[in-house]
């Protein structure tokens, strides 16, 4: 194994790969030699990241996805390999969060959290079984601490997570030795998505110790620190692992 | 631990100028992991209850012109646990504990014998306490490091026979949760890596105890989804993982090496 270019060769399709911890891993992936497929609902975004996986010395496509849309991840999968002619890694990292307890909790809200976080998983992974089992692909899925314990105001967003965890489980059992399927769950991650979420609040930098206090790493996490685990389930370093939740959260998880 | 490096890999010398200490380390998965860290630059300190076998693994690696130490030491005692790790520390800075010493038995909890029961306990659960206690000084004294401890399936979910077995790796988890909260702020990670049916280590010994060892192998292999069983080598390159800088935001996960096997359980 050449760990200098874990993923020579390969073919790797990340959602949510304009900014964040989609980004930095398809930059990741590119530096260790696979082609990427950078989806996203941002274009713009997504362009820069193609940059980004070609200067690492990757090849890039942006595609233009929702995936919130079956339409939309259904062409997302098929433009990946009629670009590239196979898929080996799929890593289905985009996702929305909104919070706000269950009673607050609008229809729409309900149905855009578990269309994006869960159905969309599903829906890609349908899509891309056939060509991953064409060759032993992986399956990377990004869940959250907040699948694995309760927090208030995250009840939809909670449910998509901890039932991702459940479908990744059941992709490892149904499509094993084939396919391996795993979950990433991260903690508080450092990215522009959760910048945005403390422009909302008053103190950022006092709610950021504050939380930083109760993880027992005493930092939050940065994207790097996804994507390396990212890398190491999209590569053969993980070859007999499938089924598996990995936490990307500091230690957190294991205080509950 | 030095530079993470920017390619999230374990590539490279990422244990050059420290210790690492591999109990259980004369044969198995404890020798293919000391085997590992002393090619990533770290000197690997060979523990294990048969001497004569750490000091074989420590000259072979000697001999690929990598750095290692070989000491006896029954991991559940107290004072000679506190001299290898004085050792460990001696050789360099300590930068990791690797925890592999385990024994197995084959009772249901009705025919475990007293002496079975501790025996098991003793060396799966205190061992690592014991291990854990005399390193984590040292780690922390040393700017902080990874603990890696080998669990197993058994630790998490209940199989015929494993009465003992099963307490002692399920003790092990919590115990490694416990020790990565408590010593997290001295930047010391803690996680278990937990492998099913290996071939390699106790399991090979028991399977080749069997009338029928390759029909044996291949009936658990046929309830994995990956329909194999695992090789040492997969589950060192966990190890080796979570030993290395990839992983610096993980600590107190239990990462499975077992081909899908938990996913049908847990």
């Amino acid at each position: 194994m050449d760990w200098n270019a874990l993923l020579a060769g390969k073919v790797a399709l990340v959602t949510g790969a304009a900014s964040g911890q989609g980004r930095a891993a398809a930059t990741l992936f590119g530096a260790h030699g696979a082609r990427v497929v950078v989806a996203d609902i941002d274009d713009l975004g997504s362009d820069e990241t193609v940059a980004m996986v070609r200067h690492a010395g990757g090849d890039a496509l942006a595609v233009h996805a929702d995936v919130s849309r079956p339409d939309d991840v259904e062409a997302m999968v098929t433009a990946a390999v009629n670009r590239f002619g196979t898929l080996d890694v799929l890593y289905n990292n985009a996702a929305v969060q909104m919070s706000g307890r269950l009673v607050d909790c609008t229809d729409e809200e309900w149905d855009l959290t578990i269309a994006t976080n869960l159905s969309a998983i599903f829906w890609a992974c349908r899509a891309a079984l056939p060509h991953l089992l064409d060759g032993g692909g992986s399956i990377i899925n990004t869940a959250s601490v907040l699948g694995l314990i309760g927090s208030e105001g995250y009840a939809a967003y909670g449910a998509a997570k901890a039932g991702l965890v459940a479908l990744t489980r059941q992709l490892a059992v149904e499509y094993g030795p084939g396919v391996r399927a795993n979950v990433i769950a991260p903690g508080s991650i450092d990215t522009p998505r959760f910048r945005k979420v403390l422009e909302g609040m008053g103190d950022a930098d006092a709610f950021i110790s504050g939380l930083t206090a109760t993880i027992p790493l005493r930092r939050l996490g940065q994207a790097g620190d996804v994507a390396a685990i990212a890398l190491f389930l999209a590569s053969d370093a993980s070859a007999y692992l499938s089924g598996a939740v990995l936490p990307a959260d500091g230690g957190l998880a294991a205080l509950r | 631990m030095s530079d993470p490096g920017q390619n999230g890999t374990m590539s490279g010398r990422f244990l050059d100028g420290r210790a690492v200490l591999v109990t259980g380390g004369a044969s198995g998965l404890g020798r293919a992991v000391a085997l590992a860290c002393a090619d990533r630059g770290g000197h690997a300190v060979v523990a294990d209850i048969d001497g004569e076998g750490a000091e074989r693994v420590a000259a072979e690696i000697r001999s690929l012109q990598g750095l290692a130490t070989a000491i006896a030491v029954d991991v559940c005692r107290a004072d000679q646990v506190e001299a290898m790790a004085a050792l460990a520390a001696d050789a360099a800075p300590l930068g990791g504990l690797v925890l592999s010493a385990a024994v197995e038995t084959r009772s249901a909890a009705l025919d475990c014998t007293d002496e079975d029961w501790q025996r098991v306990l003793d060396v799966n659960l205190k061992g690592p306490f014991l291990c854990m206690r005399a390193a984590l000084p040292r780690l922390k004294q040393a700017g902080g490091g990874s603990i890696v401890a080998l669990g197993s399936t058994l630790g998490h979910i209940g199989s015929p026979g494993y009465a003992a077995y099963c307490a002692s790796k399920g003790g092990l988890v919590n115990l490694c949760k416990q020790a990565a909260i408590e010593h997290a702020a001295d930047q010391i990670r803690v996680n278990v890596v937990s492998p099913s049916a290996t071939d390699a280590g106790l399991f090979a010994q028991v399977a080749e105890a069997m009338p029928d060892p390759e029909g044996f192998k291949a009936r658990i292999a046929a309830h994995v989804p990956m329909h194999r069983l695992g090789q040492a080598g997969d589950v060192c390159q966990a190890i080796m993982w979570l030993l290395s800088p990839a992983s610096a935001y993980i600590s107190g996960a239990v990462i499975p090496v077992d081909g899908g096997l938990a996913a049908r359980r847990m």
